[in-house]
């Protein structure tokens, strides 16, 4: 994606130079001088023809990078060898109906739904998160997006592209990282009076931090739950 | 002469005043369904809606200053955001255009007056209405839903104040207004051309006009339909958009691109068809290729339009509508890329007067060049993914409407003022009025880009300080500097619409054809009479008035020898 990006970045600014160039130096060159008389160009058909090639050249090339690009950017990859395992994938996502010959290397399936004004990430035990995605390093993840609203747009740059969390709509995305860290993002769609402060953060980290980190939150979540219920169930009493 | 003798005059024109008004001028203005006044109003009610749209547009830039600001309330920067947008695409861009090509087009076509006069009026008072409508809404409630009021947002559910019903009317009015007046224009040049003026000989601009006011109908078309099933989901029952009840939002953003792509196509083509008139005149020579000059106009119309979905990459559409959407996007180089190599051909080998006109073309040609190049470079879905939504598009798009609809409109402004008023605007305040744009555009646009790069969203009220990826530390000299730019870009502007006043009251007196212009519209006196032409002449070439010259030049040439010397008359 980023070679694709730097490669139409280098036409882009041979063209613009080369415009912008010519413009000035023509300028320079033909300002009016006394006694001199405008000399009439000829263009014969070849040149226009040729002209017109070059700029179909650079669309045809562009057209089938920015084809390929594309292609490849879509197809999801395996995880690799230091992200989270079948078996341990199993163990992980507790309530997910994995076939018995899943492959080792399934990629991790998270629910991102916007909501007006943070990300909700669902986890496939049914754990879930606000605002952080945790993940663990060197597994694909793909993240089916949704929104309970208005439109919204996740991206995390360093991660993958952007992509529409539309009501109604499916759409979905992935990516893989390969290092431990954080990355941020945010929600790229106009979606009302606190759209500037829709920001999202991704935490990849190892496999078994990331096991430790779902068990806490699921064990969070549980306390959670309890407190409510007996709060409500004091309340109705 | 000496001997009493009168000679015809030297000059082609044949015209005679119109009758004495019996109201006061400005009231004739108002009811006159002439296209000269309907132009002349479009015209100046679009530089005032510019006005009031570079205040939002600065009011907005303050606040992003510097981060975290607090200077404007979160909402407050919603309404600004929501109803400046529109100010500055469908109150300024498109009437500056659509108001360029009422006055000019049936002049340089040799007709008396527009296919459909009072249609002319309607569209023009639906326009000014829907303007004012809008802006009259900030003394209640204005819109807070963006720049296109997209649902499920621009829904009662979540925006529950007629801000949203007012900004819907409003823009619906303007558009309709718009689309009436491109039928107008659609139809006059086709009906009322000159005798021998064949489409293969019209001047650029009407050619741009007819392609404009084609993709209007579709573009605005489309708008139209989209505001109706809005207000009709907001409040009679309508379902189309509401995703819970059997609707698709998708379906909105579909039909707000095609119009928002016709209206990018819009900002494009009046300054390409102005440009390409003003070049030749102030470089003493034809267009390079006239041929692929009005191939590349007539091509831009199907392949821009046809790439509307060039903006909706991101949205959960089948891969194949988006690779269509990709390729027409980038076919649009041809065409564009002809142009350009047509314009520094054209200029090539001339002799060049650095006159008002030619100044604010040079400076669109290049500004234009940054938001075309731009808008190239996000073309591929992949590059897309990465800078759309970001203020990198901004910048690029903003590029596009400063070179277009407000340096070509400048420069056509300053091309066409002879025309309209008998006089010309100073050139001691039109180059310092460029230098400023240009230079406030680049101040302005390539931090934005720069700031984009970094990840900085569009149509945020605040962004926030360098802690992270997105926010990294340059992004508050990026913003700084922008709005820096801003006020430069203002500046200029500002100048140019003084001089255009100052102009007016008392600019030098122009003759009928100051410029040597070849285009029928320079046979007429300045201004022209309510009926444009006396006599309309047989048009045998692209350059009718050149031909006159000529035929003038050949029988006075032809002529024998002064009387006064041989014989007496009389």
């Amino acid at each position: 994606m980023n070679t694709l990006y730097w490669v139409m970045l280098v036409i882009g600014l041979v063209l613009l130079v080369a415009i912008n160039l010519a413009l000035i130096a023509m300028v320079m060159r033909f300002r009016s001088a006394r006694g001199r008389e405008p000399r009439r160009l000829v263009v014969r058909r070849p040149a226009q023809v040729g002209t017109a090639g070059v700029f179909a050249l650079i669309v045809a090339f562009a057209f089938v990078f920015g084809v390929i690009e594309t292609h490849n950017a879509k197809k999801v990859e395996a995880s690799g060898p230091d992200g989270l395992q079948a078996t341990s994938s199993l163990l992980a996502q507790r309530s997910l109906d994995l076939p018995a010959t899943a492959p080792s290397s399934a990629p991790l399936k998270i629910k991102a739904c916007g909501q007006q004004w943070i990300w909700r990430y669902e986890y496939p035990d049914g754990t879930y998160s606000y605002y952080e995605l945790v993940v663990p390093v060197d597994t694909t993840v793909i993240l089916n997006l949704c929104s309970t609203d208005v439109v919204h747009r996740w991206w995390v740059p360093g991660l993958s592209g952007k992509f529409d969390a539309t009501p109604g709509e499916s759409n979905s995305t992935w990516f893989k990282a390969d290092e431990t860290g954080t990355f941020d993002g945010a929600s790229y769609a106009f979606s009302g009076a606190s759209y500037a402060a829709m920001r999202t953060s991704v935490r990849v980290v190892d496999v078994p931090t990331y096991q430790a980190w779902l068990d806490q939150q699921a064990a969070g979540i549980q306390a959670a739950q309890t407190f409510v219920q007996q709060a409500n169930g004091e309340t109705g009493g | 002469m000496s001997n009493g003798r009168t000679l015809a005059p030297h000059r082609p024109e044949l015209v005679t005043e119109g009758p004495t008004p019996s109201r006061p001028r400005w009231f004739e203005m108002v009811m006159s369904p002439d296209h000269k006044d309907v132009g002349r109003i479009y015209i100046g009610a679009a530089l005032s809606f510019l006005v009031l749209g570079i205040i939002t547009f600065l009011l907005i830039r303050l606040q992003l200053a510097v981060p975290e600001n607090d200077l404007i309330e979160p909402v407050t920067f919603n309404r600004l955001l929501s109803v400046g947008s529109a100010t500055l695409i469908v109150l300024f861009a498109l009437p500056i255009a659509f108001g360029l090509y009422t006055y000019v087009i049936p002049l340089q076509i040799g007709a008396r007056s527009l296919a459909f006069p009072r249609l002319a009026s309607l569209s023009l008072w639906l326009y000014v209405f829907g303007g004012a409508l809008l802006f009259a809404s900030f003394a209640y409630t204005p819109a807070e839903a963006g720049f296109n009021s997209w649902p499920p947002l621009s829904d009662t559910i979540f925006i529950e104040n007629n801000g949203v019903d007012v900004w819907i009317a409003a823009v619906g009015l303007t558009v309709l207004g718009l689309v009436l007046q491109s039928i107008n224009l659609a139809v006059t040049i086709s009906k009322l051309r000159a005798p021998g003026l064949a489409w293969r000989r019209l001047p650029a601009f009407t050619f741009s006009g007819a392609v404009s006011s084609w993709t209007m109908i579709f573009a605005g078309s489309a708008m139209l339909a989209a505001l109706v099933m809005l207000e009709m989901e907001r409040h009679f029952g309508g379902v189309f958009f509401d995703a819970g009840e059997g609707g698709a939002p998708i379906y909105y953003q579909h039909l707000s691109w095609i119009f928002f792509t016709g209206c990018y196509l819009v900002f494009l083509l009046p300054a390409i068809g102005a440009i390409s008139e003003i070049l030749p005149v102030f470089s003493g020579k034809p267009v390079l290729s006239r041929n692929a000059l009005m191939t590349s106009i007539a091509a831009i119309m199907p392949l821009g339009l046809l790439a509307w979905m060039q903006n909706m990459m991101s949205a959960s559409i089948p891969i194949g509508w988006l690779y269509g959407a990709m390729l027409m996007a980038l076919l649009l180089a041809i065409p564009i890329g002809a142009i350009f190599v047509n314009w520094i051909g054209t200029i090539a080998g001339g002799v060049i007067r650095m006159r008002a006109p030619m100044v604010f073309a040079l400076a669109a040609v290049s500004t234009l060049s940054f938001g075309l190049i731009g808008e190239l470079i996000q073309t591929v879905i992949p590059v897309n993914w990465l800078l759309a939504d970001t203020t990198a598009s901004t910048a690029a798009s903003g590029y596009v409407l400063v070179g277009g609809p407000v340096l070509g409109g400048l420069a056509a402004l300053y091309y066409w003022f002879p025309k309209m008023t008998g006089r010309t605007m100073s050139e001691g305040l039109a180059k310092p009025s460029a230098a400023l744009i240009v230079l406030g555009a680049q101040l302005t646009f390539i931090p934005l880009f720069l700031a984009g790069l970094e990840g900085q969203q569009v149509d945020i009220f605040k962004f926030f300080e360098a802690s992270d990826a997105i926010n990294a530390e340059s992004l508050n000299a990026f913003n700084l500097i922008a709005t820096i730019g801003a006020f430069v870009l203002a500046l200029g502007v500002v100048l140019s619409i003084v001089n255009a006043y100052l102009g007016i009251k008392g600019g030098t007196r122009a003759g009928h054809d100051p410029w040597g212009g070849e285009t029928l519209e320079w046979f007429a006196t300045s201004p022209p009479p309510p009926h444009n032409f006396d006599v309309v002449p047989d048009v045998r070439s692209h350059e009718p008035l050149r031909d006159i010259r000529e035929a003038v030049r050949r029988r006075e040439t032809s002529r024998p020898a002064p009387a006064e010397t041989k014989e007496p008359v009389a």
